[in-house]
C-alpha cells in the first residue's frame, strides 16, 4: 500500500457502525445520510470514493448483516413502494435484541450448555456456541454444570450444510441419489422440509417434485454436491414437518419387521437386545432400510440367522458370500 | 470446539455485536476469560476491544464523532491489569437475537440431551423449546434428533452416576469370554446412537471403557467411587491396539466406515485406497469385512484375512 493512501477502516468497524447508527434510528437514515456520516463510508465518501462503489458496497454491507439476522427494516416511499431513491433503513430494536421477557433459569442454562455441546467438529458446533454465547450473555447465573455425560452427535454427511440453508430459506434443492444396487445416481428435486437423525443416520424429508408425494433420503446416499435452486417454496409447509418425518419413519419401521435365530451370549445377541421382540423361535426386530440393516446383521457372521423376509435373507447371503470371496484367496 | 480459528470480516462482526453485551453484563473481565469465551486468542480478543472503541454513532451532519458518542473503555485497567471495563456506550446493550442456525444447533442438542435420565424434565425441555424459537431471528430449519431407546442398564448407570457408587457387571466384549467388573463410573459417552461407560475398572485398575448394550446383570453397590478424579484417556483409546492391519476398499466407502479410520493412515490411488491401523486383534476386522461384505479386503495380517472370509463363510453356512 502507498505511504499516502488513507487509512482504510477494517469491514468489521463498518458494518458494527451501521448496525449502530439504523438502531440509534427511529424514522430511518436515506442511504445519502449512511454514506455521508457512518463511520467506514464517510471517510471514503469524503475521499472521493465513487457513489456507485460506495452503494454496492452498502448493499453487500446490508446481506452480510441480515445473514448475522440482523433485521434491516426498509421504509419505502408510501407512494411508490418500489421506488428506493428516498427509502430510509434502520433496525428495530425490538427485532433485533433478545426479547425482554425471555430469560432462562439456572437449571435451564445448564441444560442448555450440556446440548451446545453435543456437536462435534462442524459449523453445527460453531452455532451452538454462538448462540449460547448470546444466551449467557444476559447475564444469568448458572447451576452446576450437568457432569457424567457427554453427548455426541457426529455430522460426516457434506450435504448437511446446503440442505439446512434451503430449507431455512424454503427453497427447492437437486441432488444426486444413489440407491443401493442402481448402477449411478438419479437427480432428484425436492421442497426439502426438515433434517432427521434416526438410528444415527441423518435424513433429509420432503415433498419430492417429480414423485409428487412426500419422500424421506438418506444423507449418506446424496452422492455430490447439492444445488439450491432460485424456486422457492411456501414456508408453511415446513410446519410440524420434523414429526410428520419422524412419523414416517417409525411407520417404515412398524411395517418392516425381521425373523432372527441368534445365538445368545453373543455380539449380536447383546446388540439387538434393545430393539427385540421376543418370538415363539427367536426375536423379532424391525428396521427401516433392509440395505443397512442387512450390513448390521452381515457383520454378525454366524452368530445370527435370519429366517425371513427373503428379500433381506438373500441381501445378508449377498453380502457374506461377497466378503468371503473377496478375502478368500491369499492376498 | 473451533479453537483459535481465522475470521472472516463478517464473523468478526458478530463477534463484536455480541461481545458488547457480553462486557456490559460482566461489567469486569479479563482479557483470557473473555478470549475463551469467545474462542479467540488474548491478542484477538484485545484487538478486539481496542477496535470498539472507534464504533459508535454517526456524527451530526457529517462531522466527526465526539468522544461520547462512541464506545470507551478503562485504558489504564486494560493496559496495566490486562482487564476491560466498559466507561461509555452508545448502544448494542442487549444480546442479539439467535440467527436460525444457533437456534437449531441448540434445539437439536436438546433433544439428545433430553435422552439422558435424570436431566431436566418435561416442562423444562417444552420451556426451553418455546423460548429458543420465539428467540430466534427468523424460523429454524427444523433438525431433530430422535433418541434410542432406554433401558434399566442406563438407568441404573444414571442412578450410580448420580450416588457416586461403583457399579458390578457382565460384561462379553465380541470374541471374548464374559468378564465380571466393578467399576467407578466417570462418564457416559453418547455417540451415534450408542452409549459407552468410561470409568475405573477395579479388575483391570484401570480406566476403560465399555459399550453398554454389552454390559447385563448391571447392579449398584455401596462402595463409593474413588477414582473419579483420575485423567481419563481419550475415551475411545485401548492401550492393548498392537496389531497393524491394512485394508482396501473404493475410495467412496471412506466414509462409510467412519470412526474406523480416525487413526488409520490413509492413501489412495486409482479410486482404490488403502489404510493402515492399529487394531485390537487378528480377528476384529472380520465383521466389518463381512458389514461391507465385497467392498473392503483385508490385506493385511494373513491371520486377519482368513479370519475375514472364514467368518463370511460360517455365517453363509448356516443357509445350506
Amino acid at each position: 500500500m502507498p505511504a499516502n493512501a488513507p487509512a482504510k477502516n477494517p469491514p468489521e468497524e463498518r458494518l458494527v457502525n451501521l448496525v449502530v447508527a439504523l438502531m440509534a434510528t427511529d424514522q430511518g437514515l436515506t442511504k445519502d445520510t449512511i454514506l455521508t456520516s457512518v463511520a467506514g463510508y464517510r471517510e471514503q465518501s469524503a475521499s472521493g470514493a465513487s457513489k456507485d462503489a460506495l452503494e454496492k458496497m452498502f448493499e453487500r454491507d446490508k446481506e452480510s448483516l441480515r445473514g448475522l439476522g440482523v433485521p434491516i427494516e426498509t421504509i419505502g416511499d408510501w407512494a411508490d413502494p418500489d421506488d428506493l431513491r428516498e427509502a430510509r433503513y434502520r433496525v428495530p430494536t425490538t427485532e433485533y435484541e433478545l426479547p425482554e421477557d425471555i430469560e432462562f433459569t439456572p437449571a435451564e442454562l445448564a441444560l442448555l450448555n450440556l446440548a451446545g455441546g453435543v456437536w462435534s467438529e462442524s459449523s453445527m458446533s460453531d452455532d451452538a456456541r454462538s448462540g449460547l454465547r448470546k444466551i449467557r450473555a444476559l447475564g444469568i447465573p448458572v447451576d452446576e454444570p450437568i457432569i457424567g455425560y457427554s453427548p455426541r452427535i457426529s455430522l460426516r454427511d457434506p450435504a448437511f450444510p446446503a440442505l439446512q440453508q434451503a430449507i431455512e430459506q424454503s427453497r427447492v434443492v437437486k441432488f444426486p441419489y444413489l440407491k443401493p444396487g442402481e448402477e449411478s445416481p438419479r437427480t432428484r428435486r425436492l421442497q426439502p422440509l426438515a433434517l432427521v437423525e434416526y438410528e444415527a443416520r441423518w435424513h433429509v424429508y420432503g415433498f419430492d417434485l417429480d414423485v409428487g408425494a412426500d419422500r424421506t433420503f438418506l444423507l449418506m446416499r446424496i452422492v455430490g454436491p447439492v444445488a439450491i435452486t432460485r424456486e422457492s417454496f411456501d414456508a408453511s409447509l415446513r410446519e410440524g414437518a420434523g414429526d410428520r418425518a419422524l412419523r414416517g419413519l417409525e411407520a417404515v419401521a412398524a411395517s418392516n419387521w425381521s425373523l432372527l435365530e441368534v445365538n445368545p451370549g453373543t455380539e449380536a445377541a447383546l446388540r439387538l437386545a434393545r430393539r427385540a421382540v421376543p418370538a415363539e423361535q427367536g426375536i423379532k426386530v424391525s428396521y427401516v432400510d433392509a440395505h443397512i440393516f442387512a450390513e448390521e446383521l452381515a457383520s454378525y457372521g454366524p452368530e445370527v440367522r435370519v429366517v425371513e423376509p427373503p428379500e433381506l435373507r438373500d441381501r445378508v447371503i449377498g453380502r457374506l458370500a461377497a466378503a468371503r470371496d473377496l478375502n478368500g484367496a491369499e492376498a | 470446539m473451533s479453537g483459535r480459528r481465522s475470521l472472516v470480516a463478517t464473523d468478526r462482526a458478530a463477534l463484536m455485536l455480541q461481545l458488547v453485551p457480553y462486557l456490559i453484563g460482566k461489567g469486569e473481565v479479563s482479557i483470557a476469560e473473555a478470549a475463551d469465551e469467545f474462542d479467540v486468542s488474548p491478542d484477538q480478543m484485545r484487538a478486539m476491544v481496542e477496535k470498539l472503541t472507534v464504533i459508535g454513532l454517526p456524527g451530526d451532519g457529517g462531522y466527526w464523532q465526539m468522544a461520547n458518542d462512541l464506545f470507551d473503555i478503562d485504558w489504564d485497567l486494560l493496559d496495566e491489569r490486562d482487564i476491560v471495563v466498559i466507561t461509555n456506550s452508545v448502544g448494542l446493550e442487549r444480546a442479539p437475537k439467535l440467527t436460525a442456525r444457533e437456534a437449531a444447533a441448540l434445539l437439536a442438542g436438546l433433544q439428545l440431551a433430553r435422552a439422558i435420565p435424570g436431566v431436566g424434565d418435561t416442562e423444562l425441555f417444552a420451556g426451553l423449546l418455546a423460548k429458543l424459537s420465539r428467540g430466534a431471528s427468523s424460523a429454524p430449519a427444523e433438525v431433530i434428533v430422535a433418541p434410542g431407546p432406554v433401558d434399566e442398564v442406563r438407568d441404573a448407570v444414571a442412578a450410580a452416576l448420580r450416588q457416586g457408587v461403583a457399579v458390578t457387571f457382565t460384561y462379553k466384549a465380541p470374541d471374548a469370554g464374559p468378564t465380571t467388573r466393578t467399576v467407578d463410573p466417570v462418564k457416559v459417552h453418547i455417540a451415534d446412537g450408542q452409549w459407552y461407560l468410561q470409568g475405573w475398572c477395579h479388575l483391570r485398575e484401570a480406566m476403560r471403557t465399555f459399550h453398554l448394550d454389552r454390559v447385563s446383570d448391571l447392579q449398584l453397590t455401596d462402595i463409593p467411587i474413588t477414582h473419579a478424579g483420575d485423567p481419563a484417556p481419550g475415551w475411545f483409546e485401548t492401550a492393548d491396539d498392537d496389531v497393524v492391519a491394512r485394508i482396501r476398499f473404493p475410495e467412496p466407502v471412506a466414509r462409510l466406515l467412519g470412526d474406523y479410520l480416525d487413526r488409520a493412515a490413509v492413501e489412495t490411488a486409482d479410486g482404490m485406497t488403502t489404510a493402515t491401523m492399529r487394531v485390537a486383534d487378528e480377528v476384529s476386522l472380520r465383521r466389518l469385512a463381512a458389514r461391507r461384505g465385497g467392498e473392503v479386503e483385508v490385506l493385511e495380517p494373513a491371520a486377519a484375512r482368513r479370519a475375514a472370509a472364514e467368518w463370511a463363510e460360517a455365517g453363509l453356512a448356516q443357509y445350506r
